[in-house]
């Protein structure tokens, strides 16, 4: 077992991608002399150059378009945005002209978009976002957000390889997380070398008889904690990690709701306009009849994420939140 | 008005000789006026920046405190006090005092992130900067941000989102209703180097220019943008040069001397005031630190220039040694002060200390105006 980091990975994938496809670069801020604010490019200016491994002046949108265009000729760029928040720089090259370049037949636009995402301790109101919920209501994007070593190596080369732009969250949280930190079920070896994690297939983390819990991106931690709390109180809860939001699995979905009957949908982003509410709606219309309890969602309140940890504590959905909504569910 | 710098005609600088430009050696002792399509050496006097003592004892004290309150946040962080991370403006508080000490107590100051000395100057208490870095109710946030993400209404100080560009269009948006009001103010506001490579700073300032709104704009350039050196971020001999495009005066100036800050930032704000419209002042500085308090700065940073601009251009020794050579203070009068900027600074810190988290109860609160 080669028990890397969730960063190696990441690394480790874009280094051998470049070294496979030369069409392939690297643009965002700070990356190629500093290494990137993560770190995940330290040391890949010195071996790629700086033509492939470029610095950008901090132009959000100015360095977005014109990879876009780059990609449009070609080349397969892969950008980083420091933190997922400042995405929003960029938002009209991503969704009016990235997005739709296909579907107004002018050919794809192979790139990836590397958003940092989610919480870190004390990120505050601009520094802790969950983007997905920016895209995912724009046609033509991908958006994958995998939570496991694995994963991010294996999805980020699939990425590269897409002839779609793909909004590929990776969780700084994560990080520094080595398999062997986690809860067993995401212990999952990297492989060395080549392989790919295919879009659209979600995980199950764990096979569960009375209920499912619907989750992705950081929550699966918590995720998880929680079905083991049931556990021990006699409830066997299912728990899917989505990996990809577009495409979405959605037979795995349907299955394991018709197999429980019992719906729960957890994600840290904010609950109202969250990808959760797809979901519960995509349920509704076609297994409405196979529920035994209404929907139920945890995600984050109506309001920006805030800075002082009680706040930011009150603020992300716990593992005690998750096993109260999991337990109203089972009593249902 | 201390309008006292000759403006010495001397003949348009070359464009070749603005090619090889070197801040530590080119702007030791003039600073480059840009007009039109022209920009010209001016001469500095030093003697006639000369401040009288009451005002020298003001400018030293916000200058010693700036540093001070940055280095008990500092300590405070490494004590776990300080939630998130923290920007500091070793280096540029002459830039950030300077030249928000221009502005009149009802004029707007619109911060970055690393002006703690222009939010002093401006007279936001050092217990409520500290409040806001320790994440405290009693802070300006309220808990909600940390860091220099933080305005001070009662004294007429934005606050600022992480987004860089973002406040400049905010700032020209001040400017703009001061016009209409016809009120006879200006606003004062920064971008650093790295955030003049944004959109929204050219659409600020070209939207200011055309409307002559009254505006500073000084450019905080500590020749790095987090680990970006200014050879990666832009190919213009000096940023103040682009003032020509958009058709408003342009300053390229020592960032660490604060009386000359002082001035040209005066002479731009009053300009602004009688209907003059926008002015680019670039501040040149060097960044005496890292990025944040997390930053291994010295892996990418040019440490031979480093040291060369900490030894000679710290803004603070830089402005003790001028007040002891003009004979404003004495060397006693000096060390008073810095001991006095320390020990305000540590009284805030302890009373910011004994304010509470907010509730926990009251996170998703105060969303919208009721
Ligand atoms: C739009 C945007 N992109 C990226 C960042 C991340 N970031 C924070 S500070 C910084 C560098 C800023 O450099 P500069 O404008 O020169 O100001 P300095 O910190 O050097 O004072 C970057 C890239 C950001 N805050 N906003």
């Amino acid at each position: 077992m080669s028990l890397i980091t969730y960063r190696e990975a990441l690394s480790a994938a874009l280094w051998e991608e470049m070294e496979r496809d030369e069409r392939v670069f690297l643009v965002g801020e700070d990356i190629g002399l500093g290494g990137g604010a993560f770190y995940i490019t330290k040391g890949f200016q010195q071996h790629f150059g700086r033509d492939r491994v470029v610095d950008a002046p901090l132009s959000e949108a100015g360095f977005t378009g014109a990879a876009i265009g780059a990609a449009l000729a070609g080349m397969r760029p892969v950008v980083e945005y420091q933190f997922a928040d400042f995405v929003t720089e960029a938002f009209k090259m991503i969704v009016d002209f990235a997005a739709g370049n296909h579907y107004r037949r002018m050919g794809p636009v192979p790139i990836v978009l590397r958003l940092p995402s989610a919480a870190l301790v004390s990120g505050g109101p601009y520094h802790s976002v969950n983007p997905e919920s920016w895209f995912f209501g724009t046609p033509g994007l991908k958006i994958v957000a995998p939570a496991t070593a694995y994963d991010a190596k294996g999805m980020l080369k699939q990425a590269i390889r897409d002839d779609n732009p793909v909004i590929f969250m990776e969780y700084k949280k994560f990080y520094n997380y080595r398999p062997a930190d986690l809860p067993p079920q995401l212990q999952i070896d990297v492989p060395e070398g080549d392989y790919t994690v295919p879009f659209g297939q979600a995980r199950t983390l764990r096979e569960g008889e009375d209920l499912t819990l619907l989750t992705f991106g950081t929550s699966v931690l918590e995720a998880l904690e929680a079905a083991q709390v049931l556990e021990r109180e006699g409830v066997s809860a299912e728990v899917i990690d989505l990996r990809t939001l577009v495409p979405m699995d959605k037979e795995a979905i349907l299955r394991s709701v018709k197999k429980t009957g019992k719906l729960l949908i957890l994600h840290e982003a904010r609950k109202r306009g969250g990808v959760g509410g797809e979901i519960a709606a995509l349920i509704a219309e076609e297994v409405f009849e196979h529920l035994d309890a209404p929907i139920r969602r945890v995600g984050a309140p109506d309001c920006p994420v805030p800075l002082s940890p009680p706040l930011e504590k009150a603020y992300l959905p716990g593992t005690a939140q998750v096993v109260g909504a999991l337990r109203e569910l089972a009593a249902f | 008005m201390r309008a006292k710098i000759q403006n010495a005609a001397s003949e348009p600088v070359r464009s070749e000789e603005l090619a090889g430009l070197d801040f530590f050696r080119d702007l030791a002792d003039r600073y480059l006026s840009i007009e039109g399509l022209e920009a010209r050496w001016v001469p500095i006097q030093r003697e006639d920046l000369r401040p009288g003592k009451p005002d020298a004892l003001r400018l030293h004290h916000l200058l010693s405190l700036t540093r001070a309150v940055e280095e008990t946040l500092d300590s405070a962080f490494r004590s776990g006090h300080v939630p998130g991370t923290a920007f500091f403006s070793r280096g540029n508080e002459a830039a950030g005092v300077g030249s928000a000490s221009c502005l009149r107590e009802e004029e707007w100051l619109v911060p970055m992130h690393r002006n703690c000395g222009a939010h002093l100057a401006k007279g936001h208490p050092p217990v409520s900067i500290m409040a806001h870095f320790f994440g405290r109710a009693g802070g300006p946030s309220e808990g909600r941000d940390g860091n220099f993400h933080m305005g001070y209404r009662p004294k007429k100080i934005t606050q600022l989102i992480s987004h860089i560009g973002t406040m400049v269009p905010i700032a020209a948006g001040i400017a703009w209703a001061a016009k209409l009001q016809r009120n006879g103010q200006a606003v004062l506001t920064y971008i650093g180097d790295g955030g003049t490579s944004s959109g929204d700073f050219h659409e600020a300032m070209n939207f200011a220019a055309v409307r002559k709104f009254p505006l500073a704009v000084v450019i905080d350039n500590n020749q790095y943008a987090y680990k970006t050196p200014l050879s990666d971020q832009y190919a213009c001999p000096a940023l103040a040069l682009r003032a020509s495009g958009y058709g408003v005066p342009g300053f390229l100036i020592d960032g660490t001397d604060v009386l000359l800050v002082r001035e040209v930032v005066s002479r731009a704000l009053e300009r602004a005031r009688r209907g003059g419209g926008p002015t680019l002042i670039e501040s040149v500085t060097m960044r005496l630190g890292g990025h944040s308090v997390y930053d291994r700065f010295t892996d990418y940073v040019d440490m031979e220039k480093f040291k060369l601009w900490q030894e000679k251009r710290d803004p603070i020794k830089r402005f003790d040694q001028y007040l002891i050579e003009y004979e404003v203070l004495t060397p006693e009068e000096i060390a008073a002060s810095h001991a006095r900027a320390r020990r305000e600074a540590e009284e805030a810190r302890d009373t910011a200390l004994k304010l509470p988290f907010p509730d926990p109860a009251k996170v998703a609160e105060g969303v919208f105006a009721e």
